[in-house]
């Protein structure tokens, strides 16, 4: 089997090293490293790599920008975001961008190794901090002005706001499974449809923006 | 007495070089912009005026054809002028010092145009409302020194000129007028000068300060990475630099909640619906309680609720966490969660620790654990709430909370 190649996104060389030399002891390639925005596009879309590793504060940009540009440029890698400083509006904001996971730099390396194969398996790498923004900004969205023209309002079934509560309250998988009676794997597809969702309607809302404005 | 003219020209004349001084720079004239405007829309209004009595009057004039030379020499000043001193230039003192002169001279002229009957008892040829402008344009250039001064030239011009040495206050208020106009224009151009003046300091704190947040968010981002990868690293190490490893974590948390804080934009910003009086955000009073075994999750908008209410709800909280260290067991973590419900917010604090088996609730009580419970329950019903307790043993203790935001439903239970 080919080795998983991954990205790394960060303008710390230190970081970019150590964690490069983890991937690779655990069987990955890292086929590229990238300091900043443009970077990470050029090449992003020279390699296509299957993850990417991003760091949330670059030099010329966010993470989220670093994101949505990746993703446009590679559009079949999935984009893990990995932040020291944020768990806050800017990791929304990739999320939203198309991220589909978030750990914070502390995390140890076998934690990483398992984050990095998850994300390249398609599925969703939540903290509870990451689940609490998610399950806050479906809130909000329910809350805020109803919109006519906005028919794509993103809503979380009973069920999914169930599960993503519990990934707050600092719940495995597992036991998520194992306290509603679901398999893992129905609680997997839970949590990963909540981020699909918000996603949609973020590509929705910026459609809808750019026609607005004639782009 | 067209001497007499000629010595206010002059004072006038010194006047204004001598005062000018650095009052009205180009830079800071920008606050005195909206005045000048005025100013020349004042002085079109005044020149119609003018004309008017010149029509009026030309009839009783020994030189009507002089007369009306010079009220058209008046009519191209005035556009000289209007146009020139509606721009922000250097050649703007040099107009106005020439705007003193012009007016005390069409004022002489007076006398060419009309015998001493007429003079004596009329206005001047240029009529005081025009020469008013003279006064106006000082007063705005160099402040109510120069406006006062200004004016009273002029007021001893039309009165020499007129011949009307003993002066009746009275009975012309022509002074009066002119020396207020200048003394009221002057301060206003000074105020609008100095609030100017303290909008641009504000308005470099307010950069500085942003640029200062901006560098150091950048330089805690630095140590925040140094902080996360000794913790990594020295984790993996084992041993000794174990120690280091959760020294470095605490701070790395430590550190993480106080930028997250610095960036969350201000309620001035107008992103966020304003903080009303005695409302604030729940957020940071929950994250002050994270650290390396206790996560806060919380929605990335502020939540809003009122000031001792969000108090109260805290207090529960760090009663509830200091609890789960009592009694979860060694290494338990504590899971804290703040979900906004617009009217309501629910917290929830939640242990992966030992939890209590059924059988251990006398014990439980009898270690003063149910104690704290029941204080817990206590306050969250002050506030008008609900909490609940639930019990998996093997896997931890969770309490929810749910409180109105605002005491307005107290009697709600």
């Amino acid at each position: 089997m080919e080795p998983l190649t991954v990205m790394v996104v960060d303008d710390h060389p230190m970081w970019r090293d150590g964690v490069a030399r983890d991937l690779e002891a655990a069987g990955f390639a890292v086929v590229a490293t990238a300091d900043g925005v443009t970077a990470a596009r050029t090449r992003a879309a020279a390699v296509r790599p299957a993850v990417v590793l991003m760091d949330m504060q670059l030099p010329d940009g966010n993470g989220a920008q670093a994101t949505a540009a990746v993703l446009a440029a590679s559009p079949d890698s999935t984009v893990l975001v990995l932040s020291a400083s944020a768990e806050r509006e800017d990791v929304l904001e990739a999320i939203k961008a198309g991220a589909t996971g978030y750990l914070v730099k502390s995390a140890s390396a076998a934690e990483l190794v398992d984050a990095v194969r998850a994300t390249a398996a398609g599925q969703a790498v939540f903290t509870p901090g990451l689940a609490g923004l998610v399950l806050g900004e479906y809130r909000r969205i329910a809350s805020g002005p109803s919109d006519d023209r906005a028919p794509e309002v993103p809503r979380l079934t009973e069920r999914e706001t169930e599960v993503l509560r519990l990934v707050a309250k600092g719940l495995s998988a597992k036991q998520i499974a194992t306290r509603l009676t679901l398999s893992h794997r129905t609680v997997e597809n839970h949590v990963q449809a909540t981020l699909r969702k918000l996603q949609l309607a973020n590509r929705v809302e910026l459609t809808r923006y750019a026609i607005e404005r004639g782009l | 007495m067209s001497r007499g003219g000629t010595a206010a020209v002059s004072r006038g004349g010194t006047a204004a070089v001598s005062l000018l001084g650095p009052q009205e720079d180009r830079k800071d004239s920008r606050a005195t912009e909206p005045l000048w405007r005025a100013a020349q829309v004042f002085r079109l209004a005044t020149l119609v005026y003018a004309v008017s009595y010149q029509v009026a009057s030309v009839s009783d004039y020994t030189r009507p054809t002089l007369s009306w030379v010079m009220v058209a020499l008046m009519a191209v000043w005035s556009g000289l002028a209007a146009v020139g001193l509606s721009r922000n230039t250097a050649a703007r003192r040099w107009l106005v010092a020439a705007d003193q002169v012009v007016v005390v001279a069409l004022m002489a002229s007076t006398r060419l145009v009309s015998d001493q009957d007429w003079y004596s008892t009329h206005q001047t040829l240029p009529t005081t409302l025009w020469a008013t402008n003279a006064v106006i344009s000082a007063a705005i250039l160099g402040g109510p020194w120069l406006g006062v001064a200004s004016g009273a030239a002029i007021s001893v011009a039309s009165a020499l000129v007129r011949g009307q040495i003993d002066l009746d206050l009275w009975r012309d208020a022509t002074a009066p007028i002119l020396i207020s106009v200048g003394l009221a224009l002057g301060l206003a151009a000074n105020t609008a000068r100095r609030s100017h003046a303290q909008l641009e300091r504000a308005a470099r704190l307010t950069a500085a300060a942003e640029a200062r947040e901006r560098l150091g968010r950048e330089v805690h981002d630095g140590v925040l990475q140094v902080l996360a990868y000794v913790r990594r690293r020295g984790t993996e190490i084992g041993g000794p630099t174990l120690e280091l490893a959760t020294l470095a974590g605490e701070q790395e948390v430590a550190l993480r909640e106080l930028i997250s804080e610095q960036a969350v934009p201000s309620p001035a910003s107008g992103r966020y619906p304003q903080h009303s009086d005695g409302d604030v955000d729940l957020r940071p009073l929950l994250r002050g309680e994270a650290s390396t075994t206790v996560w806060v999750s919380a929605p990335a908008v502020p939540v809003l609720m009122a000031r001792e209410r969000a108090a109260e709800v805290a207090a529960v909280v760090r009663t509830a966490l200091s609890n789960v260290e009592l009694h979860a067991g060694g290494g338990a973590k504590a899971y804290v969660l703040l979900e906004d419900l617009g009217e309501e917010v629910i917290v929830s604090v939640r242990d992966d620790g030992v939890g209590f088996a059924p059988g251990r609730l006398a014990e439980a009580e009898a270690e003063g654990r149910m104690g704290v419970s029941r204080s817990i329950l206590g306050r969250v019903a002050d506030l008008g709430g609900a909490a609940t307790l639930e019990n998996t043993p093997g896997e931890g203790v969770e309490w929810e909370i749910r409180v109105r935001k605002q005491a307005s439903g107290k009697g709600r239970a």
